[in-house]
This record gives structure tokens, sequence and C-alpha cells, in this order.
């Protein structure tokens, strides 16, 4: 793409995310997220092959819906109660109906269908943008509301974990894979969320940490399935004895960061008298771990049938830059220990 | 007074079924172009005459327009109406939709009026939409330039996404 329209979009991108970070206005919150929505659209159909373009067109439908209700909504909420300020809404439809319309946003279950169908059609580094940074604005808005409904967020929540972990049991294609780890662990943030706000931020920037890893770990090894990832530990094996590490603290296992926000959603729960839905919520995450466990069966802890001399390619010096690949990766594996320092710096 | 508003509403409800239930994009765009038209007079018997005026100048007389060139540029050679049974029986389907919608939302059909109440009342100077405009202009020139901004932005987005033609996004028609 011409590189002035790919920092016009890239900047138009920071600018919606930027506005809804800034806004206490409906009216501005809803602009926020409609740049955000309008900038990345070139960026999903660079290739234009109609794969992509499908992708495109689906998250355009998706997200112009959900704006649309969003829009809605707080116009409702300004016709009954005569202002238009995020915090201050008090009735219950039209919270709600912002809630649903924020939940299709992001691929909440049961509005999560449009995801792994565009996240499949796209390449890594878009589909990581979407998976990440465009999770940040609907996220500070649902920060930022009363809900109405105790339970509505728990369906949410409960259901998107069920859905990811039985959703992306039967993948091989990676992208799909990484879709249905994103709606599980959106629904572990919206769980937490009417109860102690900074842990779904922590989930989100934990969240944030080792998916783009992951994310990068992919494109590095040029894969988009599994299978293609069983040479990788010929061609790059540190890269490969990594992998396993960070698939188990996506799945959420001690010692690994990724146990981090589980423990304390599953703690805060508990202190909220919700302990069976915290049983069930830890039970769905075992659904997550097989299929992480089978992508890192795949990729490292198995050398698939293959002749000698795939196994000794040249180690050529690579041109990708890994440096962001190395920190996530690390972070994604040694974070455990600063969970109070990080809990005191998110205190919301 | 009332009468008249409810006639402009139920013609508002008809036309947006008309949109949703046909799959020809010529009659959803004759939908489209009723329910603007509609909604151009509801907007005036609240108050917002200018608003109303740019509607339809703007909205109707440009951008359906220019959809309505284009539709007729990648044009279906059969297309169906409510002449068809699948569109009609959709569209009725959505009409009984919108009334038992709207009569598990409405106490009952005869204490709610639908009388017009401007908000300004007779002694303001100004109306309340052209004095929304001048606002945007002078105390809101922040938000107005962000508008332009993201207007260049948006036209940036569409060459993007058409460029090429045929070996891009668009359909070779």
């Amino acid at each position: 793409m011409n590189p002035y329209i790919l920092t016009i979009l890239l900047f138009a991108m920071g600018l919606g995310t930027t506005i809804t970070f800034a806004s206490s206005h409906w009216l501005l919150a809803w602009m926020g997220l409609e740049i955000n929505t309008l900038a990345i659209l070139p960026l999903m159909c660079q290739s234009h092959h109609p794969r992509a373009v499908e992708a495109t067109i689906k998250y355009f439908l998706t997200q112009a819906t959900a704006a649309a209700m969003l829009l809605f909504a707080s116009i409702t909420n300004a016709w009954i109660t005569g202002q238009w300020n995020l915090e201050f809404m008090s009735y219950s439809l039209p919270t709600t109906l912002v809630t649903v319309a924020l939940a299709l946003k992001i691929g909440l279950a049961p509005l999560h269908a449009w995801m792994p169908e565009v996240l499949q059609g796209l390449d890594l580094t878009t589909g990581l943008i979407l998976s990440t940074w465009q999770k940040l604005a609907p996220f500070c808005l649902l920060l930022q509301i009363n809900p109405s409904n105790t339970s509505l967020l728990l369906i949410l929540g409960l259901a998107s974990t069920l859905v990811g972990g039985w959703g992306g049991l039967n993948q091989n294609q990676l992208r799909k894979i990484l879709a249905y780890s994103s709606i599980a662990h959106l629904g572990w943030m919206i769980l937490v969320l009417q109860f102690f706000p900074s842990l779904t931020l922590l989930t989100l920037l934990m969240y944030f940490v080792m998916t783009f890893s992951l994310f990068i770990t992919f494109k590095v090894n040029n894969s988009t399935t599994i299978n293609s990832l069983s040479m990788s530990w010929s061609k790059a094996p540190i890269i490969s004895s990594m992998v396993p590490f960070i698939l188990l603290s996506l799945g959420g296992l001690p010692p690994l960061s990724g146990f981090m926000p589980k423990w304390l959603i599953l703690q805060e729960l508990t202190k909220q008298s919700l302990a069976p839905l915290a049983t069930l919520a830890a039970l769905s995450a075992l659904l997550s771990l097989y299929f992480y466990l089978r992508i890192s069966y795949a990729m490292t802890l198995t050398m698939s049938p293959n002749i000698l001399s795939n196994a000794l390619p040249w180690r050529l010096p690579s041109n990708q830059h890994t440096l962001p690949l190395a920190i996530t990766t690390s972070l994604t594996i040694c974070l455990l220990p600063l969970t109070p320092a990080i809990i005191t710096l998110l205190t919301l | 007074m009332m009468y008249m508003m409810y006639f402009l509403l139920f013609g508002l409800v008809l036309g947006l079924a008309a949109v949703a239930s046909n799959p020809s994009p010529y009659f959803a765009a004759l939908g489209l172009v009723v329910v603007a038209g509609i909604g151009c007079g509801v907007l005036i018997w609240h108050g917002g005459s200018f608003l109303s005026l740019i509607l339809f100048l703007i909205y109707l007389g440009g951008m359906l327009v220019v959809f309505a060139y284009s539709a007729a540029l990648a044009a279906e050679p059969y297309p169906e109406g409510w002449g068809s049974w699948p569109v009609l029986g959709l569209m009725l389907g959505y009409l009984l939709g919108v009334v038992s919608v709207g009569m598990l939302f409405s106490s009952s059909m005869y204490d709610e009026s639908w009388m017009v109440c401007d908000e300004f009342g007779e002694f303001y100077f100004v109306r309340g939409d052209m004095e929304g405009v001048a606002t945007l202009y002078s105390s809101g020139g922040f938000m107005l330039a962000m508008g332009v901004w993201v207007l260049l932005v948006t036209l940036f987005v569409v060459l993007e996404l058409t460029r090429g033609m045929s070996r891009g996004t668009l359909r070779a028609v």
C-alpha cells in the first residue's frame, strides 16, 4: 500500500481509539468507534483477493450494526434522561442495549459468529490489529457504564468462555483457533467486569501480550495451519521451544503469567459468592487448554515423519523483526511474580 | 395535527419495512426515498426546518441520486418487488413484528398522543437546529476540524477500497 495512505490509516486508527478514550459524551464515543472501523477496512482488504474482501465486508456489516445499536441506545438514553453522559446511564433499556451493542463489537458469545470468519480471511498482522487494538475502545466504554443487569454480563461471559473452548476444538486453521481463543479470553474479561474492573483491564492487557507473541510466532513461521507448524523446529528451534510456554500461558497454567488473570478472577468471583460460576469458568478453560496443547504437540513436542534432509535446513540470518516477539514472549512467561505490583498499577 | 403525525409515522414504518424486505436495490432505494422524505416531514413538525431542508437536499438529492445511478449501472434484469410472494410475505412479517413489539411497549392505544411539542417555544430568537449549526462553526471549531479530517480519511478509505476496479475489490460488471 502507498506509505502515505498507510500512515494516514494508522493515524486514523489511533485517533479513533483516542477519541473514544477521551470522551464522556456518547456521540463522541460513537464517533471514535466509527473512525476505528473505517480506518481498518482498507488494511483488511489490502491483498484484494476475494477471501479478504469477504472478511472486510463481514467485519464492516457487524461493526456498523453494533455502532447503530450504540447510537440508538444513547439517543434513547438522551431522550429519557436528557443527558448524554457515559457514566450516568441509569435506565435499564439503554444500558442493556449498549452492553449488547458493545458485545457485538468485540465478539462475545452469542454475538461471536463473525469473529472466526473475519479473522480467517485476514493476514496475521491485520488479524493481530483486529484482535488487540480494536478491542481497546469498546472495553473503555464497557468499563465506564453502570451495568443494568447483573446476570447479562455473567451470561455473556460464561457463554463466551464455553463457546471459545468448544468452538476451537475442531479447528486446524490457526487463525480460527486464535479467534476462538480471543472469544474465550473476552469472556473471562466480561465475567469480572461488574465486580472488579481493574481485573478486566489486567486480563485485557495480559491477553494483548500473550496473543501478540502467538500471532508474531505464527507470522515468523509464515504458517496458518497446524500442519505447517510441524517443521518449525528445524527452522527456528528457539521459537519452537518457547511456544509451548506461550500456549500454556494462554491456557492459564501456573507459574506462567496467563495464570494471573484467571487466578484473580476466580478469587473475585468466589468472594462475590459465585463459586459455581467460578467452577464452570475454570472447567471451560480446560476446553481451550486442549487446543493450545494440540498446537504445542504438533509444533514442539513431536517430530512429524519427514525425510532426513528437511531436518537440516540452512539457518540463514533472518530479516524478520523478532525483538517484539522476544519481549512479549518473556513477558508471557515470567510476569506472574509481579502480580501485586501490576494490580496496584492498574487500579481504576 | 395528531392525525398528520400519525399518518407520517405510519408511512415511515411502511417505508422501512419496504427497505428491509426488498432484495432488489431499486425498490429498497425507493423505500429509502419515501423514508427520507417522511423523516424530513417529521423533523419539520418538531421544529427542525433547516435540518430537514439540508437532509432533503443532501441525502435525497445527493446521495440517493448517486446510489440510484450506481444501482442502475449494476442492473438486475428481473428485479423482484412486492409482486412476488416471498417478498410480500417478508414485508408482512416485518410489519407484524413491528406491531407486536409496539403493542408490547405501549400501555394502550388511546392514552398516548402524538402531539408535537416544540422545545423552544415562541419567544426564542433562533431555531434550535440553526443555532446548533452556528455553534458547530463557532465554539465547536475543533470538532468541525475533526469532522473535516475524518471526511478526508473516508475519501482515502473509499479510494483505497475501490482501487484497481475489477482487479481489486469491485465486481466486474
